[in-house]
């Protein structure tokens, strides 16, 4: 049986279970979201049920008078993008790029996959081909492997490839090796050189890049001399969790040596270091990675529109409307330093020429490839990231728009409440009634209110979903469907609502948006689910979140502190 | 094309690494020829192959599936033949797989049971692909709907045979299995979407998509064996420097390493014989968006490689469960999905007609590759063809569609219909494995259970 991530909920996220489906046991719903979706109140710390189907927590495990434990580590592959971030850490840019098993994204973070999806034999195939291509690539070229190794073997285990040897694995294992590596590397650097010293640590290298100490980053801690319950992470295992955090790959030599030195067991350590990082423009690539996936950005590239029906919808689109999200995220983040929530509410975006026609604004200075900044109109129909193109043209179909797919981004991604799945053998039709008389999309959809296995959940779904109506499959804003009036009131937990503007001004102040992002960001940055015994510290974030004003870059620091991230329970069956 | 078949036996590591040790060396290489000597002893036709092909988002729904769709069903049933048994009448969707004379099982459904709550469980995209595949249930634990992390509790079949002892027993192919894909279109961005074969639970199988890259996986053969070989004492140094760590390591982390680790020792033993390949390699391919002109390509390059003895077990996904594909070729406007929830029974016909050319396409490649005593690869396979449920339209697994193709070296019957309403999907599993030689006394999981093949088909 394999280990999950485990879901326990950690306070921010809440299963609708049991307002949508009545035949949940309440032992899976709980105390969770009986009344969630009716009174708003969805979000109180004891919202510790288990979604159905989980390895129940027991609910004492979640109780907010419990003081904190840290939850059993995880091992992580590095993902894709970690690995190719290693190799030009560790081998210089430029190296040819060689093909790697694909991500996956459970719970939407690769982070997630890399704890808990298994490597297929194909996938190890191509780290082998990897490193022996990567490994050649460079010992092949003179001037690159003298830049790499900073000296001239003479001999096959001289002190040049000793040290390089050393230096390198401290780079590859993020720690220095350990007596027995060191020896074993050397002894490969001889057995396969065939008399040719360079060649020898060519395989070296090629064996270093293949080991799981290099493709798993191993955090496993050690006992921690204040407090026998728990581990800590070492400090070379900090450097690690910090920089996969703050750049998305290994650490560099400097935070090696903070590590070395003892500086990462210290706030103000760990504090110097990680602002270091994150003034680095890689921290600004990590962030766009982990925004792009707690947005589920992705979905994108999977989009397509025929031409002839939305010929404003040009092969570039897509990629436009992602960097216009990431224009954005990095203008929050990064320039005004300001409330990431305002990502939902802001009128301010930055857009090129194509979508300055999708959203008919003026955009001086805007061309096919230069992205200016524009202040969309105070009586316009749009603010936030829910009214522009890639939320709206990623939740809709081809053809039509679909309430029911943005009103569940909405409820699971930006207020991390989960919606389960349609039951079985449930009629999915609702468009071909000859006896309806549904002429638009939300009338068709109010059909998931007549029927009571539907409406448990459509309820939940539709009616914040009905709020983007004005917004057809790519986004562009329309005032009929299918040839009538559009109808875009709907609400928030019966709150009633008008349009996807006044759902902007209702997430404002929303405490379910900031919550959310912290647990996002911890599920990322720990690449698994919070454990219920992780609550108490994940509300202190969440506090320290809301005293920060809603600063990311804040929220970070707090985290890269927080004393989930730094420690780990033991290893239950090692 | 033809093809000799030959197996590649010999280790030349045990030529070679006598010699890696030692300082200069200037040993030279035997003849590949003497080493790979004659076709083995054995008769390598009564070797069978096993292969699984996948489309998306099942047929045409009509009354079979239990539900009274009349009015939305204008063609009627045009998957369940008319008549059953020996030679039966193939049905307007069957047609295009009738020249290779297919049996096919009709009436059958899952027996697993469904958990309560359900969480996702009844829901026809994941139960009947993994029972489809498995014989078992989805994994109940760590379904959420965000996600829809999807994982199996068992590996799929094609996996469980590769594995088998007593399918290679100890001389397993250069590959145990292949598996390749067509669309590249998914339900989800997830990993778990878009593989069909697992090898057990958060194992995925990735498709290989690009005729290039399995072009190169099956018929690139390195120059340098030296190196070769060097690659493969130096797997030697990687596994005794994971053996540290995994002592450290407890429950899933060491699961996870684990198969890394055996996974590496397959790389090294393929590696160790990777220039066995065919004698006569094929064109490099080109490729194409079209479904069924990529088909063509990937199975031309797949039954070469089955010919010559490359695999035995390969997994074909023409499209993934779920699939989003929007088939603009054939004038369908919204993703594969969408039309089938939305009740468009036109389109889903001409796309599940579609997906039984592309079927066919596969079959004439299994068909044309004959080794030198006239035996053709189709003769020794059993293809399962599979998808998810029986119909979209109420995701229901009612009447879930089965080809068996192939004559599995006379173990299965060809141009046969069984049917049994209500019958349990598993008897598909135990019919393909007796028919591949592995002892079954019965098969399916959590309600799967049965000790029955399909009567008539499995010879």
């Amino acid at each position: 049986m394999v280990r999950l991530p485990r879901l326990g909920i950690a306070g921010a996220l809440i299963l609708l279970g049991s307002a949508c489906q009545d035949d949940n046991p309440a032992a899976d719903s709980d105390q969770a979201a009986s009344n969630t979706a009716d009174t708003g109140d969805s979000d109180g710390p004891t919202g510790t049920g288990a979604p159905t189907g989980t390895d129940g927590e027991s609910d004492s495990d979640g109780d907010p008078g419990d003081p904190f434990a840290p939850a059993e580590p995880v091992l992580p592959r590095l993902t894709v993008s970690q690995y190719r971030n290693a190799i030009e850490h560790l081998l210089g840019p430029g190296l040819p790029g060689t093909p790697l098993e694909p991500d996956t994204n459970p719970y939407l973070f690769y982070n997630i996959g890399a704890t808990s999806t298994f490597i297929s034999e194909l996938g190890v195939q191509q780290y082998e081909e990897a490193a022996d291509h990567l490994s050649r690539a460079v010992f092949d070229d003179p001037a690159r492997r003298e830049a790499l190794v900073g000296c001239v073997p003479a001999a096959p285990g001289d002190a040049c490839v000793q040290g390089f040897l050393g230096a390198f694995g401290r780079r590859a294992y993020r720690r220095p090796f350990t007596a027995d590596e060191l020896t074993r590397w050397t002894d490969v650097a001889n057995q396969l050189s065939q008399g040719d010293a360079w060649r020898g640590l060519q395989f070296a290298v090629a064996g270093i890049l293949q080991s799981p100490h290099f493709l798993y980053r191993v955090e496993l801690g050690e006992p921690d001399p204040g407090d026998p319950t728990r581990l800590r992470l070492t400090g070379w295992e900090m450097a690690t969790r910090v920089s996969f955090l703050l750049w998305n790959g290994p650490p560099d030599d400097l935070l090696l040596d903070a590590a070395g030195n003892g500086d990462l067991y210290t706030d103000a350590g760990l504090l110097a270091e990680a602002e270091r990082l994150l003034d680095d423009p890689r921290a600004r690539v990590a962030l766009q990675e982990f925004f792009a996936q707690y947005l589920d950005l992705a979905r994108l590239d999977h989009v397509t529109r025929d031409p002839t029906r939305w010929p404003m919808f040009s092969p570039t689109m897509t990629r436009s409307m992602r960097t216009e999200v990431q224009l954005l995220v990095d203008d929050l983040i990064h320039r005004s330093d300001s409330d990431i929530r305002q990502l939902f509410s802001t009128r301010r975006t930055f857009v090129n020429a194509e979508l300055a026609k999708l959203y008919d604004v003026a955009a001086e200075g805007a061309s096919p490839i230069t992205f200016v900044p524009v202040e969309m109109p105070a009586d316009g129909p749009r603010a936030g990231i829910l009214t522009l193109g890639a939320f709206l043209t990623m939740n809709a179909h081809e053809t039509i728009t679909s309430p029911t797919n943005r009103g569940k981004y909405l409820r699971e991604r930006v207020l991390c409440q989960i919606i389960p799945p349609p039951p079985g053998d449930v009629d999915t039709d609702l468009g071909d009634d000859e006896t309806m008389d549904a002429q638009t999309v939300r009338e068709k959809l109010e059909q998931h209110q007549k029927d009571p296995t539907c409406a448990g959940c459509h309820s939940i779904i539709d009616p914040p979903g009905f709020l983007f109506e004005h917004f057809d499959s790519i986004g562009a804003y329309r005032t009929l469907d299918n040839g009538y009036p559009i109808d875009a009131s709907g609400n928030l937990d019966n709150i009633p609502l008008d349009g996807a503007r006044d759902l902007a001004e209702a997430l404002k102040t929303d405490p379910r948006v900031g919550r959310c992002i912290v647990n996002q960001l911890y599920r990322h940055a720990t690449g698994r689910l919070a454990e219920p015994s992780e609550q108490p510290a994940l509300e202190a974030l969440e506090q320290r979140f809301i005293a920060a004003d809603h600063r990311f870059k804040q929220l970070l620091l707090d985290l890269v502190v927080s004393e989930a991230f730094r420690t780990v329970a033991e290893e239950t069956d090692a | 094309m033809s093809f000799v078949i030959r197996k590649p036996p010999l280790s030349r590591r045990t030529v070679l690494r006598g010699a890696i040790g030692g300082a200069a060396v200037a040993l030279a290489l035997p003849p590949l020829e003497a080493m790979f000597g004659e076709a083995h002893a054995g008769d390598p036709t009564g070797d069978p192959i096993f292969g699984l092909f996948y489309w998306a988002n099942g047929v045409p729904w009509h009354a079979g599936h239990g539900a009274d769709q009349g009015a939305n069903s204008p063609g009627g049933d045009v998957w369940t033949p008319p008549t059953v048994g020996a030679d039966f009448t193939p049905s307007p969707l069957l047609a295009p797989l009738a020249a290779h004379k297919v049996s096919v099982a009709t009436g059958l459904e899952p027996k697993t049971e469904v958990p309560q709550p359900d969480n996702g469980q009844s829901d026809g995209h994941m139960r009947g692909f993994m029972v489809a595949m498995t014989g078992d249930r989805i994994r109940p634990e760590g379904f959420d709907h965000p996600s829809h992390t999807l994982t199996c509790l068992r590996p799929t079949l094609d996996q469980y045979v590769a594995t088998h002892a007593q399918f290679y027993g100890n001389s397993p192919s250069r590959f145990r299995s292949l598996c390749l894909g067509v669309s590249e279109a998914r339900f989800h961005d997830y990993g778990h979407w878009n593989a069909i074969s697992f090898t057990g639970p958060d194992s995925p199988v990735a498709a290989v998509h690009s005729p290039a890259q399995l072009y190169s996986m099956l018929f690139d053969v390195p120059a340098d064996l030296m190196a070769l070989t060097r690659r493969v004492t130096l797997i030697d140094a990687v596994l005794a420097d994971a053996e540290g760590l995994r002592g450290r390591l407890g429950g899933t982390d060491k699961q996870r390493l684990e198969a890394h680790l055996d996974h590496l020792r397959e790389v090294q033993r393929r590696l160790d014989l990777s220039s066995g390949t065919c004698d006569i390699i094929p064109a490099a391919p080109g490729d194409s968006a079209d479904l069924i002109a990529r088909t063509d390509i990937m199975a031309g390059l797949l039954a070469a490689a089955l010919n010559c003895g490359l695999t035995r077990v390969f997994s074909f996904m023409l499209s993934s469960p779920a699939t989003t594909h929007v088939f603009n070729n054939l004038g369908v406007p919204n993703g594969m999905h969408q039309v089938c929830h939305d009740g468009q029974w036109e389109y889903v016909r001409s796309i599940t007609e579609y997906q039984m050319l592309a079927f066919a396409r596969l079959l004439d490649h299994l068909a044309a590759a004959v080794d030198p005593m006239g035996v053709s690869v189709l003769d020794r396979a059993c293809v399962y063809g599979v998808s998810e449920y029986g119909e979209g339209y109420k995701h229901s697994t009612a009447e879930m569609p089965v080809v068996l193709a192939g004559g599995c070296g006379g173990a299965l019957v060809r141009g046969y219909h069984y049917r049994e309403q209500g019958g349990n999907l598993c008897k598909v599993h135990v019919t393909i494995l007796r028919a591949l030689g592995i002892d079954t006394p019965s098969y399916g999981f959590n309600g799967g259970e049965t000790t029955e093949h399909l009567t008539g088909i499995l010879a």
